[in-house]
């Protein structure tokens, strides 16, 4: 340790510049690979979670982007048309998020509201850490049962009550903790599978025909952009294409989750390769940097080297302490990335932004801990190729008293 | 008298992508305890080459070589490494010295691999002892850049026997110092061997200095 210590100290970081230089490589090779690593798994846990909508019979409502917006010709009246048509033909699964609330809690968090309905409830068969299933034959005047996300099980357990001034029915309900979401729980986005919300701060709210009923306009119209249509054919599609033409003047696509996922191939995925082989491309080129780097190096230490194995450095020694010192080096850069990452996780609390925050070990997911395994991988790989291309170049240029004249 | 060195090379070969060098062809050298060798020769005859091979530097050669009674073809590079901190010192010219150190670290950098307790390490000289026969005193909180040619010459001088060798090699130790360092360093040496019964094995131009060795060994270059 005590010749690991004097090497580094006294000989590696006095050519400053190099030491600078190569930190400064790896850092980069570790951010890229740690960034493109991070939205494969994202993507992975997105394709994951979709699944149970890529099959038969399922279809996905999705506005056409040529259809232009009217607001002024949508009206209740029009989206509660659609909604009794689909209640009477469909079998479908209903979820809209991002309806905020002000909610009392020990994180002072602004609250998204979820809502769903049983069909959606069961394809998405989310995991409770505590609590039990949500019961979606309630009554609006008592207590309703809802399920929250860890944030705020510390200020309502299972079993509390919420009280709040609900925008959708526009009236105060009273919510009862039914369960507690899985840390972490997350919604991915169907056409953009690597991005993703979670649940932490969230409240889900059971949805019925009677909530929908009486539901506003807004809540309607946002669930049908996204309403999933289960157990059909094309043919029932294109009469409820038909309907919603006639009762709010948009054209709606409906596409299964395999057209939705040939989308997002012809897409995202394209852009996703795109990243995956600049990633690659600029991980050798840093690598070869890094090489010529240490190169550099090797030669404007060759003197220093050989002095020290004259008097008792061994070869094999000399070999663990370009290892340790690059590990050094790696364990750094990981280091600074994982402490970046938690402080933009950190971020998302304290712009109290609900959609973004999230638990884990000193403030890293899961994800973001599989990446950064794969940057040590990816590492230990960049260092073999620059220790043993220092050695070579050692054994090329041998250590000799020659080196000294 | 006890022999130390006992090295015989058929041939040293230096390749590179034209050519291919042979020096040091059917080279035979036996030196005994306290011995003062002069090496002498035209460049490239294969100076430097031998002393790397006698200081356990270079064991890319075809031949035999058995130090201190142990055939050095079977030591692990652990050991080499051990014997060259403790039982060789090397006396270089004056610019092998880590400028990024004082000259007092540079001199005890082989304490450094000696271990904390220098645990299974002779007798070693007293530092103060060797500064003070040295007279460098004054430079010891200096960088190498900051002192002069003399000054760093018996600094590298110091170091190479900070750890009471028994065998010296001295490579070229005086080639760019003035009369006056030149004659300190030599009679450093020679003391040193007379006082401790150290092996001196000196590669220099100098013939003067050469003749003044117990023998001198006249390297040729191969045809």
């Amino acid at each position: 340790m005590k010749i690991f210590k004097f090497m580094v100290s006294k000989i590696f970081l006095r050519k400053a510049i190099l030491g600078i230089g190569i930190m400064l490589l790896l850092l980069m090779a570790n951010y890229i690979t740690f960034t493109a690593a991070r939205s494969v798994l994202s993507t992975f846990q997105g394709y994951q979670e979709t699944k149970y909508v890529n099959q038969e019979g399922v279809y996905i409502a999705n506005l056409d982007p040529d259809s232009h917006i009217d607001m002024s010709i949508v009206d209740e009246n029009g989206t509660q048309a659609v909604y009794d048509y689909l209640n009477s033909n469909f079998k479908y699964a209903f979820y809209t998020d991002g309806f905020m609330v002000s909610v009392p809690n020990s994180d002072d968090m602004e609250i998204s509201l979820g809502y769903l309905n049983e069909q959606y409830y069961k394809l998405n068969e989310f995991e409770l850490s505590q609590g039990t299933d949500l019961d979606f034959d309630y009554q609006l005047d008592g207590e309703i049962p809802v399920l929250i996300g860890k944030g705020l099980s510390k200020t309502y357990p299972v079993g509390a009550t919420i009280e709040m001034e609900e925008s959708v029915l526009g009236r105060p309900l009273t919510l009862k903790v039914q369960g507690v979401l899985k840390q972490n729980a997350y919604h991915s986005n169907y056409y953009a599978l690597n991005s993703k919300t979670y649940y932490n701060f969230s409240i889900i709210f059971p949805v019925n025909e009677k909530f929908i009923d009486r539901a506003s306009m807004d809540i309607q119209f946002n669930g049908l952009m996204d309403i999933i249509l289960l157990d059909t054919s094309e043919e029932e599609i294109a009469s409820l294409r038909e309907v919603i033409k006639d009762n709010l003047g948009l054209s709606f696509n409906f596409f299964s989750q395999k057209e939705n996922y040939d989308y997002f191939n012809e897409y995202y995925l394209h852009s996703l390769k795109i990243i995956f082989i600049t990633t690659f491309i600029l991980l050798i080129v840093i690598t070869c940097l890094s090489v010529w780097n240490a190169s550099v190096s090797v030669r404007l230490m060759l003197k220093d080297f050989t002095i020290n194995l004259l008097v008792g450095l061994s070869c094999s020694k000399l070999k663990k302490i370009f290892y340790g010192y690059f590990g050094m080096l790696s364990f750094v850069n990981v280091a600074l990335i994982s402490i970046f990452t938690a402080f933009n996780r950190y971020g998302c609390w304290l712009r109290k932004d609900a959609a973004f925050a999230t638990y884990g070990l000193f403030g890293l997911i899961g994800m973001d801990w599989l990446a950064l395994l794969l940057v040590a991988v990816s590492d230990m790989i960049i260092g073999i190729i620059i220790v043993e291309n220092m050695l070579r170049k050692i054994k090329k240029v041998p250590i000799s008293l020659g080196v000294l004249q | 008298m006890k022999k130390i060195i006992d090295l015989s090379v058929k041939e040293k070969i230096y390749r590179s992508k034209k050519t291919q060098i042979s020096i040091l062809n059917d080279f035979r050298l036996e030196a005994a305890a306290g011995e003062k060798i002069a090496v002498v020769g035209e460049s490239g005859a294969g100076k430097s080459s031998l002393l790397n091979i006698i200081g356990l530097l270079d064991r890319n050669y075809n031949g035999e070589y058995t130090l201190f009674g142990s055939p050095t073809e079977q030591l692990h590079t652990s050991r080499l490494a051990q014997w060259r901190n403790q039982r060789i010192g090397f006396v270089l010219q004056e610019s092998a010295l880590i400028n990024s150190l004082t000259i007092e670290d540079n001199i005890k950098l082989p304490f450094l691999y000696a271990g904390p307790d220098k645990k299974g390490v002779g007798e070693i000289a007293d530092f103060d002892t060797v500064i003070s026969a040295i007279e460098i005193k004054h430079i010891l909180k200096k960088k190498p850049l900051e002192c002069s040619g003399g000054e760093k010459a018996r600094a590298v001088f110091a170091r190479g026997i900070i750890m009471k060798p028994q065998i010296i090699l001295a490579d070229e130790p005086t080639a760019s110092l003035d009369v006056e360092n030149r004659e300190r360093i030599v009679t450093l040496l020679f003391n040193m061997s007379k006082e401790f019964n150290t092996t001196i094995i000196t590669v220099t131009h100098d013939l003067e200095i050469a003749n003044r060795h117990d023998r001198v060994i006249r390297l040729e270059r191969s045809a």
